[in-house]
C-alpha cells in the first residue's frame, strides 16, 4: 500500500505488545500488525468487542502503550523516530477523549483549570488571552461559560464529556482520538454528543478516530469503519459499504447481535463461544473457531486481504470517501476460490 | 386471571438531604404476571434502579424512606416482613442481577464455591449434591468446561463470563421473580445476546418472571413482553411491546423512541 500525501495519520504494521506481569518472557500481543490511514477531517470508526485491541491501537498513537514495532506517521512524520521535543509538538495535534469522563477530569480542578492546562503546557497564545480561549471552547461545545468555576463532580455525564471535548479542542488539534466517548451515556445524551462531534468536524475540520463497540453509534458519524478482532483489522470499508455489504462473517455476526428496537424484527443471532485469549491466538484465521461459515483452510492459513469493492482509480481531487476501498481478510472472499 | 407473581402498590422512595426530602420514586404501582418479562425503561435518574432495590428490600433505612401500600410476592406482603424473613425470600424466591458483576461477586471465593453456597443454603443440598447441581447449572448458561470455571476466581473471567455466572447464581433456586438491573449494559453486543438469550430461556423453563431494567429499547423490543416507562420517579406509560413501539402515547416515550440509534442496512 502506498501512502497518500493527504493522510493525516498513517499506521503501518503496528504491533502493540504488553509484558504479562509476574510471568517472565510472557507477552500479550494486543495489536498484531494493523495498517490504516485517516485523512484530514475524516471520521474513522474503529469497532470490535472488548479485548479486540481497539483501545490499545488508539492509545498506541500517542505512545501511551508499548509499541513493539511498526510506524506511526502523523502528517508524514514518524512519531517513533522523533525526539522528545518533536513528539511534544506532535502531541498538540492529537488529543484524547476517554470513556469515563469522571476519571479523566481531575476532581480537584475547576472546569476552567482543566481546560486552561493544555494552553499553559503548550504555551499557546498570550497568557491574557487564555481566559478568553476557555470561554470560547466552552461555547463551542455548547456549555454555559458560567460552569467554568464548577468541579467535574457538579456536572452530569453528558456535560463532563463536553468538558473533555473542550479541553481537547483548545490546542486546535488536527485529530481527536475518542475512546468510547458515548458508551456510558444515555441514548438521548449520546445523540447530543454525536451531533456535537459532527459539528466540530464540519466547522473546524478536525479528524476523529472514534473507537466504539456500538455499531449503531458508529454508523451515525463515521465516514469509514474498521472492524477489529483479536488484534487484527479484519474488515475496512466506507460506512455505506460496510453496512450494505458486510463481508467478513465476524462483521455480520456483530451486526446480527444488535437488538433492534422493533418487535417485528427477527431476534438477535447468538454467536457461540468466547473470543480466544490474545495470549494464545489460534492458527489460521483469528475468527475461525467462532465462525459460522468456516471452511478447512480457515484453520490452516491466515487469509490475505481481499478487495471487495473499491474504485479502480483515485479521484483527482483527493480522497473520495464514498468510494473508499472495501477490504476484508477472509478466505471466503478470495476471488479465486468462490 | 391468575394472581401476578409480583404486585407493587403505591411504592415511594425518598431520601433525606439535610433539611429537604427528595422523592426518587413516586407512587409506583404495577403487576408482574407469572412468566412475564417486564421491562422498566427510562433514563438515568428516572428511579428505575431504586424501584428495584426497594422491592428487594435493599435500601438502607438510614436517610432513606421507603413506603408502600403493598409489595406482594405470590400474595405475601414483603413490606411487612422482618429483615430475617426477607433474607430467606431473597435468593430463594426472588433474586437479582446487577449491572456490574465484578462488584456483585466475591473476589476471594471461586465461582464454584459461591454457586454451591446457594444450593447448600437455600435448597439444603449436601456438598456433593451442590457441586453436581452447580456443574449442571453452569452448563445451562453456556459453559462447555464447567469444571475449570468452578475453580476460577471472578477476576480470571471476562465480563460476559462473570455475568453468566451471575445468571447461574440468580437462577439456581428457580426463583419466582428475577430482577435484572441493566444486566448487559457493560457488555459487548455479541456477549449481550449470549447472556440475555440464556436468561430468557432459563426463565421460561422455570416459570420465572423477569423485571428487566434497561435503557436499551432494542433489548426491550427483542426480549420483553411488556414495558413500564419511568420519568422522574413516576410511571408515565405501561404498554405491551407491540403497542409501545407501534403507537406510544406519552410524549416522553416517543422522545425516547426517537433517540434510539438504528442500524440501517441494505
Amino acid at each position: 500500500m502506498t501512502e497518500k500525501k493527504q493522510d493525516l495519520l498513517a499506521l503501518r504494521d503496528l504491533v502493540v505488545r504488553y509484558h504479562v506481569q509476574g510471568k517472565p518472557r510472557t507477552y500479550l500481543t494486543a495489536v498484531r500488525g494493523v495498517s490504516l490511514q485517516i485523512a484530514p477531517g475524516e471520521i474513522y470508526g474503529l469497532v470490535g468487542e472488548s479485548g479486540s485491541g481497539k483501545s490499545s491501537l488508539a492509545h498506541a498513537i500517542l505512545k501511551l502503550v508499548p509499541v513493539e514495532s511498526g510506524q506511526i506517521l502523523l502528517q508524514g512524520q514518524d512519531l517513533g523516530a522523533v525526539g522528545k521535543t518533536e513528539f511534544n509538538k506532535a502531541r498538540r495535534e492529537v488529543q484524547l477523549v476517554f470513556q469515563d469522563s469522571l476519571a479523566a477530569l481531575s476532581p480537584r480542578r475547576t472546569i476552567r483549570q482543566t481546560i486552561i492546562e493544555p494552553l499553559n503546557h503548550f504555551k499557546l497564545g498570550e497568557t491574557s488571552q487564555r481566559e478568553g480561549k476557555v470561554i470560547e471552547a466552552l461555547e463551542t461545545v455548547g456549555l454555559d461559560p458560567a460552569l467554568k468555576h464548577r468541579y467535574p463532580g457538579d456536572l452530569s455525564g453528558g456535560q463532563r464529556q463536553r468538558v473533555a471535548l473542550a479541553r481537547a479542542l483548545v490546542t486546535e488539534p488536527a485529530l481527536i482520538i475518542a475512546d468510547e466517548p458515548v458508551s456510558s451515556l444515555d441514548v438521548s445524551v449520546q445523540a447530543h454528543i454525536i451531533k456535537l462531534i459532527l459539528e466540530l468536524r464540519e466547522r473546524l475540520g478536525i479528524a476523529f478516530l472514534f473507537v466504539s463497540h456500538d455499531l449503531a453509534v458508529v454508523q451515525q458519524l463515521a465516514d469509514r469503519i474498521g472492524v477489529m478482532y483479536l488484534g487484527k483489522l479484519v474488515e475496512e470499508a466506507s460506512a455505506n459499504s460496510l453496512f450494505n455489504q458486510p463481508s467478513h462473517p465476524y462483521t455480520r455476526s456483530l451486526l446480527a447481535a444488535v437488538p433492534v428496537a422493533d418487535p417485528h424484527h427477527p431476534p438477535p443471532i447468538v454467536l457461540t463461544g468466547e473470543p480466544p485469549s490474545p495470549l494464545t491466538p489460534p492458527a489460521g484465521c483469528v475468527f475461525h473457531k467462532r465462525c459460522p461459515e468456516s471452511i478447512a483452510s480457515c484453520a490452516l492459513t491466515e487469509p490475505e486481504e481481499f478487495l471487495v469493492d473499491g474504485p479502480g482509480k483515485q479521484s483527482a481531487n483527493g480522497v473520495n470517501l464514498k468510494s473508499a476501498e472495501h477490504r476484508v481478510k477472509c478466505h471466503l472472499c478470495n476471488p479465486k476460490k468462490p | 386471571m391468575s394472581t401476578p407473581s409480583l404486585s407493587v402498590r403505591n411504592l415511594s422512595v425518598a431520601i433525606h438531604l439535610r433539611e429537604k426530602i427528595s422523592t426518587i420514586v413516586d407512587q409506583v404501582s404495577f403487576d408482574l404476571e407469572a412468566g412475564e418479562v417486564l421491562a422498566i425503561v427510562g433514563e438515568s435518574g428516572s428511579g428505575k434502579t431504586k424501584t428495584a432495590e426497594a422491592i428487594m428490600g435493599l435500601i438502607p433505612k438510614i436517610s432513606w424512606q421507603v413506603e408502600a401500600d403493598a409489595i406482594e410476592l405470590d400474595g405475601r406482603d414483603l413490606s411487612k416482613l422482618t429483615e430475617a424473613a426477607l433474607r430467606k425470600v431473597r435468593g430463594r424466591q426472588m433474586s437479582m442481577i446487577f449491572q456490574e458483576p465484578r462488584t456483585a461477586l466475591d473476589p476471594v471465593f471461586t465461582t464454584g464455591q459461591q454457586l454451591c453456597s446457594i444450593y447448600r443454603r437455600h435448597r439444603g443440598k449436601t456438598k456433593p449434591e451442590a457441586v453436581s447441581a452447580a456443574r449442571k447449572m453452569l452448563g445451562r448458561v453456556g459453559f462447555a468446561d464447567a469444571e475449570r470455571i468452578m475453580g476460577s476466581y471472578p477476576h480470571q473471567l471476562s465480563g460476559g463470563m462473570r455475568q453468566r455466572i451471575m445468571v447461574a447464581m440468580a437462577m439456581a433456586c428457580e426463583p419466582r421473580v428475577l430482577i435484572a438491573d441493566e444486566p448487559t449494559t457493560a457488555l459487548d453486543v455479541t456477549t449481550q445476546a449470549q447472556v440475555l438469550s440464556r436468561l430468557v430461556s432459563l426463565a421460561s423453563e422455570f416459570g420465572t418472571s423477569i423485571l428487566l431494567i434497561t435503557h436499551d429499547l432494542g433489548v426491550v423490543a427483542q426480549y420483553c413482553d411488556r414495558a413500564l416507562v419511568m420519568q422522574d420517579g413516576r410511571i408515565v406509560e405501561q404498554a405491551n411491546i407491540e403497542d409501545l413501539f407501534a403507537d406510544a402515547e406519552h410524549p416522553y416515550t416517543r422522545k425516547l423512541l426517537a433517540s434510539v440509534p438504528r442500524i440501517r442496512t441494505g
